[in-house]
């Protein structure tokens, strides 16, 4: 009995450990959020608006949010024109389109 | 006989609990994986953008009467992972009336701001080629925009980092720690003489430090000029946005052949206002002084924006009201105190700011 729990548990395991690896983190220069819990989407989600309200806010009033795909090119020229960092890229535009 | 029916309850207690760790087993199983791809957020696939803002304004400067239409439209064209096209053009319509009180005439001047290809080779360097914003302090490259500007008359050194630039340039952002963030642009343009994109020979770059905690910048910039009197330029920059309260503080102060000076402009939402709620919240109110010292020669050429021809300081204070997002009325009120004479500058209009995909955004 024992060894089927443990079966089952290492066979979770693998799996888990898989999807995880298949979802890990590209670094190649485009926005790429990847989240593993509700609780790291919740703390991506505060971190995204915290940055967002922070790089945004230099310049102009905090827009409303676009539609997913114009948000992409929107926060890529923003990187460019305001110079803003990588991370502050991913996680402005990770708050934006969810 | 008791006992055997003890083993039977105990082996079938046994077997609902296998049972019910198997079933959660695959339950979770299944549901684990489903439950991570859920959460996994892949980036949107970024869509060519038209973008841009719409103006109409009414100034009164020193008496005398202008109209000006403004029209900046921007396209914003991605391709693939790292790159992008990047264009804005300027049409602004200035009719003033002629012979004094006569019908309104003018130019609509046109002017390709920037055209440019960026490439974003990793985290720390984006490389940019083309035509583009001068990189020298903040109000040309972020604040120019007719819809962000808190106060339409640009300031008066503003002239000193107006401008395009034709060639390359290296520029990013970076954390140096927790704390702060290094963005820097170094840039080299070639002396282009042909109208509506002209630009000089030069060389420069800015430097800047932003601290996310406190939400301070403050930078440098300098230019060198590798034509004429082969002069520099250089200047510094301020930012920033207290936590506690929604205020607005920005200031540059530069330095060239033709002249010097600063401005200081303060940007208070009316947020925290506790009456009149709806009106406050979108309302803010500007303030800004300023001096110029004049150099050695004046700016002269056909420029759209000029220096002074003299030794002048400026107070200006005005209101904005966000009727809604992207989309504000502005008034102010001007008063420039020279050696040339006095005068007062009026401005009242809209400014919009529009921004439509050019394909399908689901």
């Amino acid at each position: 009995m024992k060894i089927k729990i443990l079966t089952w548990v290492w066979i979770l395991a693998t799996v888990a450990t898989l999807g995880a690896a298949a979802d890990a983190p590209r670094s190649n220069g485009t926005a790429t959020a990847t989240v593993r819990s509700s609780a790291d989407a919740d703390a991506m989600r505060i971190e995204g608006e915290k940055r967002f309200r922070t790089n945004c806010g230099r310049c102009h009033a905090a827009p409303h949010k676009f539609p997913p795909r114009m948000m992409a090119t929107i926060v890529r020229h923003m990187r460019v024109r305001a110079t803003i960092t990588d991370e502050d890229m991913r996680l402005v535009l990770f708050y934006m389109t969810q | 006989m008791k006992s055997s029916v003890q083993n039977l309850r105990h082996r079938c207690a046994r077997s609902r609990t296998a049972g019910f760790v198997r079933h959660l087993l695959l339950f979770l199983l299944c549901i684990g994986p489903a439950r991570l791809r859920a959460q996994t957020s892949e980036p949107p696939a970024p869509v060519p953008i038209l973008t841009g803002n719409a103006g109409f304004f009414t100034n009164v400067q020193n008496g005398t009467s202008q109209i000006v239409s403004e029209v900046n439209p921007v396209v914003l064209l991605p391709l693939g992972d790292r790159w992008l096209i990047e264009t804005r053009g300027e049409f602004v319509g200035d009719f003033q009336p002629k012979w004094g009180n006569g019908p309104y005439g003018g130019t609509v001047d046109k002017e390709l701001d920037y055209l440019q290809a960026d490439f974003i080779a990793n985290p720390y360097v984006t490389v940019t080629v083309g035509r583009f914003l001068t990189p020298f302090g903040i109000y040309n490259e972020r604040l120019y925009p007719i819809w962000i500007r808190c106060l339409q008359p640009v300031p008066l050194i503003f002239p000193i980092e107006e401008g395009s630039s034709n060639g390359a340039m290296l520029r990013g952002g970076f954390p140096l720690n927790s704390a702060v963030n290094m963005n820097y642009a170094i840039y080299f343009s070639t002396l282009t003489t042909t109208n509506g994109i002209d630009s000089d020979r030069s060389l420069g770059g800015r430097m800047g430090f932003f601290f996310p905690g406190p939400r301070v910048e403050a930078g440098m910039s300098w230019q060198k000029s590798l034509q004429d009197e082969r002069t520099n330029a250089f200047g510094f920059h301020f930012a920033w946005q207290p936590n506690a309260v929604p205020l607005n503080l920005r200031s540059e102060y530069a330095r060239s052949y033709q002249g010097s000076g600063y401005w200081m402009e303060g940007a208070y939402r009316l947020s925290q206002v506790n009456f009149w709620q709806h009106a406050m919240r979108r309302t803010e109110v500007v303030g800004r002084v300023q001096q110029f010292f004049l150099g050695h020669a004046s700016w002269g050429g056909d420029s759209e924006y000029e220096l002074p021809w003299a030794n002048a300081q400026e107070a200006d204070f005005g209101v904005n009201y966000f009727l809604r997002d992207g989309l504000k009325t502005t008034v102010s009120y001007g008063r420039q105190f020279s050696s040339a004479g006095d005068f007062n500058l009026w401005t009242v209009g809209i400014a919009y700011r529009f921004a439509v995909p050019l394909g399908r955004t689901e």
